[in-house]
């Protein structure tokens, strides 16, 4: 996963910034004597093993990684994989046993309690899968909760409240309590609440888990509007593999505490990093998710000329559709007037019966970064085919 | 975290051979018992051969009434000059008679038109208009039996022991609430002082601050304040995880988690709190007359004595209606939480306040301008004499030679021959030790030890103190009243699990007769059964019935219904389902029912004493009337001992359910 780490942040223009959060060898332990664990003699036991000789329980396991501004940052995994104690951990509502995490550059491990208040109220603002919402308040003053408990005045925070009810669509619904919304509804106020104090980054904790599936899609269009819209940064939990595809610019995917594999949807899909992972994208339509730029060969002569166009980050599902319109065999890759290789039939086919093989893909992957990055256009692409 | 480690499931040995021991272990309770017949086998030979069979032994006892007595008359001596009374209690005492007198001035600078119309302005802000007009027509009714300055009596000691009641109460259940620590040492205490009968609070009280309105009061605020501190401490703890985490997320300090969420979150309990603080102080406030409280119960207790039913009921109408008002209130308030408001945006919030301050105020000025203050004396109606009259009636036609069902005397007398007497003389002639053996057989069974330890302990105190004797014979009451409280709630709760149309019916009668005080219940009985014992086990089975048939019903009701349509649809006949299905199902119910039954008909038998079922409630009320504290004092001691005895030995494990979840 390091590999795949590097790799991409060789080759992703954010990586030039400060990562908004910097997360190195964390763990959170549970249990008698949990700073005891890691780095311990019984550091690298699997889960049952820990337990069964300390009592322990490794909820997250010495995780790496970046979360660069401007992303969606999904961390995937089944349920007791440890994302929600991972995403708690990042404003310390849950206290990691060992590690170093910076926000901004600035350590939060260090920060004493009116400091990292001030992070909680400013810079980190959180959704959460059961909402969370105070049953005793209107949804606009559930909206405005956060500005009050920074202290702005009463007129001041009503203002912004209201502003990003109406942002949220909930318009018309401000005097409302939650226990008379829908679920869908109660989670938009959940979503406006973390809005409303302006983080520099928001944090979802399975925030459409509880919803029905088309409840779900509606608010998953909403994230990826309003990051279209604002390009906040986004830590985003959720144990929905679709969901995860749909919305993240990279996934971590973790297992049992620890980061299996961390990379663009393309890439997990694409070249799994081991056995795990496989099986777990083994039902995801690979032609919906992987880019014409993975599947295509090098242009041979004469084929410069024939077949429709697609841009690289084309899925290969709009490939088919485009090559089986045209008549053609093959489409042409075209990034900005410039052929970059043509996708034929069987290279087509080969990403829809899973035949391309990991290393195959790995290549493909490499030369996918040549291609010039465009964060926010693969998400839209894949609004409308997923 | 410890809550999320369920016990681990017992693993089903699939092997059919197992020893006696393995066998043993499957079934906890019979290897207590064989454990407790083992050490009994022991102990009773020695035990019997020192001191013998028969009732408890007087070498066993400790006569405590010389040192009580000693430090009864210190503390009379000493009352006016010590300076632990002169500064601290006699502030306490001073403070009270102060508050008391202020609050009924202030009703009676009102006036009866000002205090009716500011109780219906309340009730009608908190519960609608239609509890207005029951709050207007009770007061109404209160001033009609010509007991308007005893109600109003009783109201100033209430309001002032309601609000000292629920600023303790929150105060303890905010530490109980914010502290583990706290509430694990709070807990039991809490738990403990809900079971002992009302009785068992006043002598201590009385030895302090002597009879009189400081020590009704606070007779009344120690009665009263656990339950706000139990549900405060509840409410604040049972606060929803994700929402505290989801405000703790937003970057809350401790003070705003406390005062916008924890605080809101358990308003439900607050009120609930509140409504339970309220009930009780009435209960206890009425009960306090026998140490000087005045007001309503007084009347009550004086009319009792003299076996005067129309003046009791007189005064007790009074006492039901102002239950009531006070119950459907504060319910009210509760059931309206979270809800939208209702009625005309004119008429919300503050206005509707102001509103029914401004009416308030300019009906206790028009009633000052017409000389209203005191209940004119000719618009009242003397209930008295008729209700007598009727009663009379009753005595020559329904006490004795009734055909078929005989009369309500004969009742009693057979009653009292049949079951109580046989009873009595089983309980004193078993061996004190068989007793108390078999006291730790009910406790260990049910639960654990530690309750069983308590159990024997407390009976065997019982013993120790010299009141073994009195403490039988209230035993033996509450055993034939419970005994009786079963059978009738049992079966009524099966019927009205049964039948919808039941159920309904009962619903408004449980509803009132649930927030009667337990004193109201003597007036009937008194009237029906003459006095002795069997009239206090009948108002005792009486008071407890409706929780037992309640919590019965809606232990039946509550059967997962999945379980139940299984056993229909495999063709169980009602009974069948009843027998395998509801009643195992709704086991922890039917547990819980005995436990209230035993507790409610307790403190009822012990208030019996004013009506003379003897035993340790009369030797309070004797210890009272004549000043001689020390026996009232061990007799009350006794009743905390019966009461925590009974309450372990009928304690099944949802205690521990109850605080693990």
């Amino acid at each position: 996963m390091n590999g795949t780490e590097t790799l991409k942040a060789t080759g992703n223009a954010g990586s030039t910034e400060n990562p908004v959060f910097s997360v190195r060898n964390l763990w959170k332990v549970f249990g008698p004597k949990a700073d005891r664990i890691p780095g311990g003699e019984h550091a690298a036991l699997p889960p049952a093993e820990l337990r069964e000789a300390t009592g322990c329980t490794a909820a997250v396991r010495d995780v790496s990684f970046d979360v660069r501004k401007g992303e969606v940052f999904v961390v995937m995994g089944l349920s007791g994989s440890g994302k929600s104690t991972l995403v708690r951990c990042l404003t310390r509502l849950i206290e990691p046993t060992s590690g170093t995490l910076a926000i901004d550059g600035e350590d939060v491990l260090a920060m004493d309690r009116s400091r990292l208040r001030e992070l909680r109220r400013h810079r980190a603002a959180m959704v959460f899968q059961h909402f969370g919402l105070l049953p005793h308040r209107t949804v606009l003053d559930n909206v405005a909760y956060g500005l009050e408990i920074q202290g702005l005045s009463r007129a001041e925070r009503r203002a912004k409240a209201a502003e990003l009810v109406t942002k949220v669509g909930l318009a018309g619904l401000e005097d409302r309590r939650p226990s008379q919304l829908s679920g869908g509804q109660q989670q938009r106020v959940g979503l406006a609440r973390a809005l409303a104090v302006d983080p520099s980054v928001l944090l979802f904790d399975e925030p459409f888990s509880a919803l029905d599936p088309l409840i779900r899609r509606e608010m998953q269009d909403e994230v990826v509007r309003l990051h279209r819209e604002e390009g906040r940064t986004m830590v985003f939990i959720t144990h929905d593999l679709s969901e995860a595809l749909r919305l993240g610019t990279r996934i971590a995917l973790m297992r049992d505490g620890g980061i299996v594999q961390l990379g663009t949807p393309e890439e997990i899909v694409g070249s799994p990093a081991d056995d795990y992972v496989r099986e777990f994208v083994r039902d995801v339509p690979r032609e919906q998710v992987l880019t014409v730029a993975t599947a295509m060969r090098p242009a041979l002569a004469g084929e410069s000329e024939r077949g429709p166009a697609v841009r690289p980050d084309a899925t290969v599902s709009e490939a088919i559709e485009a090559v089986s319109r045209s008549g053609d065999p093959a489409a042409r890759v075209m990034d900005g007037g410039r052929l970059v290789g043509v996708v034929d039939h069987a290279c087509l086919l080969d990403v829809v019966a899973g035949t391309t093989g990991p290393g195959h893909a790995t290549a493909s992957a490499t030369g996918a970064q040549d291609a010039p990055a465009a964060p926010d256009a693969p998400d839209g692409s894949r609004e409308v085919t997923l | 975290m410890a809550t999320a480690q369920a016990t681990p499931a017992r693993p089903v040995r699939a092997g059919a051979r197992r020893g006696p021991l393995a066998a043993l272990r499957d079934r906890p309770a019979a290897a207590k018992l064989l454990l407790l017949a083992l050490v009994a086998a022991v102990v009773v030979p020695v035990v019997h051969g020192r001191w013998g069979g028969g009732i408890w032994p007087d070498a066993l006892t400790a006569d405590l009434s010389a040192p009580l007595g000693d430090v009864t008359d210190w503390i009379v001596s000493n009352r006016d000059s010590h300076p632990l009374f002169l500064y601290f209690f006699g502030h306490i005492s001073n403070a009270v008679v102060l508050s008391v007198r202020g609050v009924y001035l202030v009703l009676l600078a009102l006036g009866w038109a000002g205090v009716t119309v500011f109780a219906a302005a309340v009730a009608w802000r908190v519960a609608g208009i239609r509890l207005a007009l029951t709050a207007a027509a009770s007061f109404l009714v209160c001033g009609l039996l010509g007991m308007w300055v005893p109600t109003m009596q009783t109201l100033a000691l209430m309001v002032v022991a309601v609000l000292a009641s629920v600023v303790l109460g929150l105060l303890l259940g905010l530490a109980a609430g914010l502290s583990d620590r706290v509430f694990r040492l709070l807990r039991p205490v809490l738990d403990t002082m809900q079971v002992l009968p009302a009785f068992a609070y006043l002598l201590p009280v009385v030895l302090v601050f002597g009879i009189g309105v400081p020590g009704a009061v606070l007779a009344t605020v120690v009665y009263a304040a656990p339950p706000m501190a139990r549900l405060t401490a509840l409410g604040l703890r049972g606060a929803d995880a994700g929402v505290m985490e989801a405000v703790a997320s937003l970057g809350a300090t401790g003070r705003q988690r406390l005062l916008s969420a924890r605080l809101p979150l358990a308003r439900k309990e607050l009120l609930l709190g509140l409504n339970q603080t309220i009930m009780m102080a009435l209960s206890m406030a009425v009960i306090a007359s026998v140490i000087g409280a005045g007001g309503l119960g007084d009347r009550v207790y004086q009319a009792l004595s003299s076996v005067d039913v129309g003046a009791a009921l007189a005064a007790g109408i009074p006492i039901v209606l102002l239950a009531v008002v006070l119950d459907r209130t504060t319910e009210a308030a509760g059931r309206r939480i979270g809800a939208e408001p209702t009625g005309p945006a004119l008429l919300r919030g503050w206005r509707g306040w102001s509103l029914a301050a401004a009416v308030t105020a300019a009906v206790a000025v028009a009633g000052r301008a017409t000389d209203g203050r005191v209940w004119p004396e000719d618009v009242t109606v003397a209930i008295a004499g008729p209700v007598n009259t009727a009663k009379d009636w009753m005595v020559d036609h329904l006490y004795t030679g009734v055909p078929v069902v005989g009369g309500t005397a004969d009742l009693a007398s057979h009653f009292t021959s049949g079951v109580l007497n046989p009873l009595r003389s089983g309980l004193t002639g078993l061996p004190w030790w068989s007793v108390l053996l078999i006291v730790a057989a009910l406790a260990w069974t049910i639960g654990t030890w530690r309750t069983a330890a308590t159990a024997v302990l407390a009976m065997a105190a019982i013993g120790v103190l010299g009141v073994w004797e009195p403490s039988m014979d209230t035993l033996s009451q509450v055993l034939a009243a419970v005994a009786v409280t079963l059978v009738i709630g049992f079966g009524v709760a099966v019927g009205a699990a049964r039948s919808e149309r039941l159920e309904r019916l009962l619903r408004p009668v449980l509803d009132v007769f649930q927030t009667m005080p337990q004193f109201v219940y003597l007036i009937p009985v008194v009237a029906l059964f003459g006095v002795g014992r069997a009239p206090a086990a009948a108002a005792a089975v009486i008071y407890a019935l409706p929780a037992v048939i309640r919590i019965t019903t809606q232990g039946l009701r509550g059967v997962d219904p999945a379980a139940m349509e299984c056993a229909r649809s495999l063709g169980a006949t009602p009974g069948q389902q009843l027998r395998q299905v509801q009643i195992p199902l709704a086991r922890p119910a039917l547990l819980l029912a005995v436990n209230q039954a035993v507790v409610l008909v307790l403190a009822v038998v012990i208030i019996g004493g004013l009506v003379g079922s003897g035993a340790l409630g009369y030797e309070v009320v004797l210890g009272l009337a004549q000043g001689d504290l020390a026996t009232g004092l061990v007799a009350g001691a006794a009743i905390v001992c019966l009461g925590l005895m009974l309450d372990r030995v009928t304690q099944p494990t949802t205690r521990r359910q109850r605080q693990e979840s």
